[in-house]
């Protein structure tokens, strides 16, 4: 009998259960899209300045000091170390190595070049442009094209085999070369294909494919610096510990956190004449945006949810207050307030139960739009998501039913019959 | 009873026997309003709060002097431009041997101002010096133990150091040692060519000033720090991006949501607009009851809206960014006139079906 009348109620009634569905459906796609976005835009905001800039820098152990001022470098040639550039594909075999999102080597030496006219000298600096690196049986692409996102080309990028060369802008501007032009570098003709703008020492320089500036210079498989990119968690306060002070369990724990100095430490255990440091003017400081952002998020979201809960909750009130003679009837043919009351909650129950399965699909998908279009990468929609959308479902389903239900049940079966209530 | 007086009962009367219903109608205007509010007075005010967060990624302009040093007209200019929203920190720099005669890059600068701007180097004071010595530079000194330098490879011009703090930047600096820049200059004699300015603002700012810098100084170098603006630049877009489309769908799904619940509170009225019509009232007369209904009750809950959006907006403020974001007045036009319409819609276009529809039919319940 009370599965009958739940059946027939939503087979004859198929206009005001489908608008209670829809409302609960709309909340919680809100909610699901919302709650997603929210939980996500750190990590995508991370990716986001993390394309921008390498975090980490690894230099050779014994080498001598920079001796850089305005960009120039005034290092003797003769001092300083290098780093194999056969060894650095072992960066990709650490704990952490999916948190490693690329690197680019640099060698850089002051020489003298050649332009059409005169001569002057500038330096020259070898890099990844967008380099296939094999290790193991896995190639990745990696180099300053997307580790250094901010470095901004005026033409054509380079091909890593070709001797196609950068000019910087601040050289190309003193010296009046511009793409196009053919520079001579040791002996060696490079084509400019574009003017290069970092805001740094690239500026003044020469940048060409690393293979061909190691050839020029002598120097096969040798690079002086290599900025990496690696996915981080934000430092706190166990993460500026000294490793070596902490008990075996603890040190565990945070050499398995992908902190940026313990991504540091397991890249100096691989590579073990290298020195790491973190490049910490992004590093340090962007825990303090990101948590804006996704504080701000989430804030956002707490108002969204409060505003979709408040309309499916009015929505369900409005769609029972609406049914009052339906109530009368069946009091008036011997239900008792019990009978009643569990009818319509489950009724409410079943509309909040399939308009959360609804409202989870189209609350993904936005939130799969929304990536796309703002990050260029979908937003992943975790599951737990779908447990909470259908738990306040419900929850706001009922409460929006309860009141109005027993508002319902306060009048006489006989006065709301007849119609005057 | 005159005309006026009947319309006015009208609209009284049916929001006051009906109260619930009066209540949720209020009550949905309410919501979209809120939240409309709360949308559009952050993102409005987004830009500005989060610029405010990248001061402490520290110098975002550097400005070079390409022959000689900076005058101190040339800083009175700098300082025009940037007028107080921001820092400016001269340096100068020379180059020293340590004591196992490798060299060093030495500068001169205001060291508390080097330091308030470049926030996030990290400074093991261990002891009370002044002086900052980078952690490579730290390496290949005793940083516990005094030691000297000397400028321009002439042993009389040396300066001896006693007690000095170590910091770590991973950047070029690492290799550097700051000194105080009176007592650089008197050692060197030579004046800042370089300044590190931070521009405080909205990235457009920022770039305005940096164009005007480079305007202003025809004799310098300015250069964007690339690292710094190039991810303020990113960080901010994508913000804005993504709060402003989260923002429309939720507005519009609340949007739908409400209109619906309104339109079908309307059709539930179906009695009375039988009765209406019955009595003889035009559609005219009934459309305009029915909309002046729905527009009192819409002013009434968009103006609630709007006060309880901006508080909302303002707590948001507070508790995210330590600042309260303050009220856009120039925002409850839009809410009020957006919210009226919005009901004026879900209020007359149910009539619109019933008017098909014989007034003795829909009384006697079909």
């Amino acid at each position: 009998m009370f599965a009958r009348l739940l059946f027939e109620s939503f087979r004859r009634q198929t206009r005001r259960k489908l608008f209670a569905l829809l409302a609960i459906a709309l909340g919680m796609s809100i909610s699901t899209a919302m709650i997603a976005v929210a939980t996500d835009v750190g990590d995508k905001m991370n990716a986001e300045l993390r394309a921008q800039s390498g975090n980490l820098v690894l230099t050779p152990v014994d080498d001598s000091l920079d001796v850089e001022i305005g960009g120039v470098n005034l290092k003797p040639a003769s001092s300083g170390a290098y780093i194999r550039e056969s060894d650095l594909p072992k960066i990709k075999d650490i704990f952490w190595r999916n948190n490693i999102k690329g690197y680019a080597p640099f060698l850089s030496e002051q020489q003298n070049v050649a332009l059409p006219d005169r001569s002057v000298k500038a330096e020259l600096i070898g890099a990844y442009f967008a380099q296939p690196v094999k290790y193991g049986d896995e190639t990745f692409v990696t180099g300053v094209r997307s580790v250094n996102q901010f470095w901004k080309v005026d033409g054509e990028w380079p091909a890593d085999d070709s001797s196609d060369a950068l000019a910087g802008s601040s050289l190309a501007r003193n010296t009046g070369l511009h793409k196009g032009d053919t520079v001579e570098i040791g002996g060696r003709k490079l084509k400019i294909t574009g003017i290069l703008s970092t805001g740094g020492t690239e500026d003044q320089a020469i940048v060409a494919p690393l293979h061909l500036v190691q050839q020029i210079l002598g120097k096969p498989d040798q690079v002086s610096k290599a900025a990496v990119s690696a996915m981080t968690k934000q430092e706190d306060a166990f993460a500026r510990r000294d490793p070596d002070t902490m008990s075996a369990e603890v040190r565990e724990r945070w050499y398995c956190s992908p902190y940026a100095n313990s991504i540091a430490f397991q890249i100096h255990q691989a590579l073990p004449n290298v020195r790491v440091d973190q490049i910490r003017q992004v590093e340090q400081n962007q825990g303090k945006v990101l948590s804006r952002i996704s504080g701000l998020m989430l804030l956002l979201t707490l108002a969204a949810l409060l505003a979709s809960a408040l309309a499916v909750s009015a929505v369900m009130a409005s769609t029972i207050i609406e049914r009052r003679q339906e109530v009368g009837l069946m009091k008036s043919l011997g239900a008792g307030n019990g009978a009643v009351a569990t009818l319509f909650l489950t009724e409410a129950g079943v509309l909040a139960l399939g308009g959360a399965l609804v409202g989870f699909a189209a609350g993904a998908f936005m939130a799969h739009r929304i990536g796309q279009s703002v990050f260029g990468s979908s937003i992943t929609v975790h599951p737990v998501i779908l447990a909470i959308v259908i738990i306040s479902a419900l929850m706001v389903a009922f409460a929006g039913s309860t009141g109005a239900i027993r508002k319902a049940m306060r009048f006489d079966p006989a006065v709301v019959l007849r119609g005057d209530a | 009873m005159s005309r006026r007086a009947l319309f006015l009962r009208l609209l009284v009367k049916a929001a006051w026997i009906r109260k619930d219903r009066t209540l949720t109608a209020l009550l949905s205007i309410l919501v979209v309003a809120t939240i409309a509010t709360v949308a559009l007075t952050v993102y409005s005010d987004l830009e500005v709060r989060l610029s405010r967060e990248f001061s402490s990624f520290g110098a975002n302009v550097v400005l070079t002097r390409k022959q000689g040093s900076i005058s101190t007209d040339e800083l009175h200019k700098i300082d025009a431009v940037v007028a107080h929203q921001g820092e400016i920190v001269p340096v100068a720099y020379a180059i020293a041997s340590l004591p196992d005669h490798s060299r060093v890059v030495v500068g001169g600068a205001d060291l508390e101002k080097l330091k308030k701007l470049n926030s996030w180097w990290s400074i093991e004071s261990s002891s009370s010096g002044t002086t900052l010595v980078g952690a490579r530079v730290a390496e290949k000194i005793s940083p516990g133990s005094p030691f000297t330098i000397s400028f321009a490879d002439d042993q009389q011009n040396v300066l001896q150091f006693k007690a000095v703090s170590v910091f770590r930047s991973g950047s070029e600096d690492d290799s550097r040692i700051y000194i105080d820049l009176p007592q650089f200059t008197a050692r060197t004699g030579i004046q800042p060519n370089t300044a590190f300015i931070r521009i405080d603002g909205r990235p457009q700012e920022i770039e305005k000033k940096v164009a005007e810098l480079a305007a202003s100084l025809p004799g310098a170098e300015v250069k964007p720090v690339r690292q710094v603006t190039a991810a303020q630049t990113a960080v901010l877009g994508k913000t804005r991006a993504v709060v402003l489309v989260a923002s429309v769908i939720v507005i519009v799904l609340i949007v739908l949501c409400m209109v619906a619940s309104l339109s079908s509170a309307v059709l539930e009225r179906r009695k009375d607009f039988a009765v209406m019509k019955a009595l003889g009232a035009s559609d005219r007369t009934v459309n305009v009851i029915f909309a002046s209904e729905a527009a009192m009750v819409s002013a009434v809950g968009a103006l609630a809206g709007f006060i309880l959006g901006t508080g909302i907006a303002w707590w948001i403020g507070k508790a995210n960014f330590g600042a309260a974001i303050t009220p856009r007045l120039e925002l409850l036009p839009a809410v009020l006139v957006g919210s009226i319409m919005l009901a004026l819609i879900a209020a007359t276009a149910p009539l619109k079906a019933l008017r098909r529809i014989q007034p003795a039919g829909i009384l006697r319940g079909e």
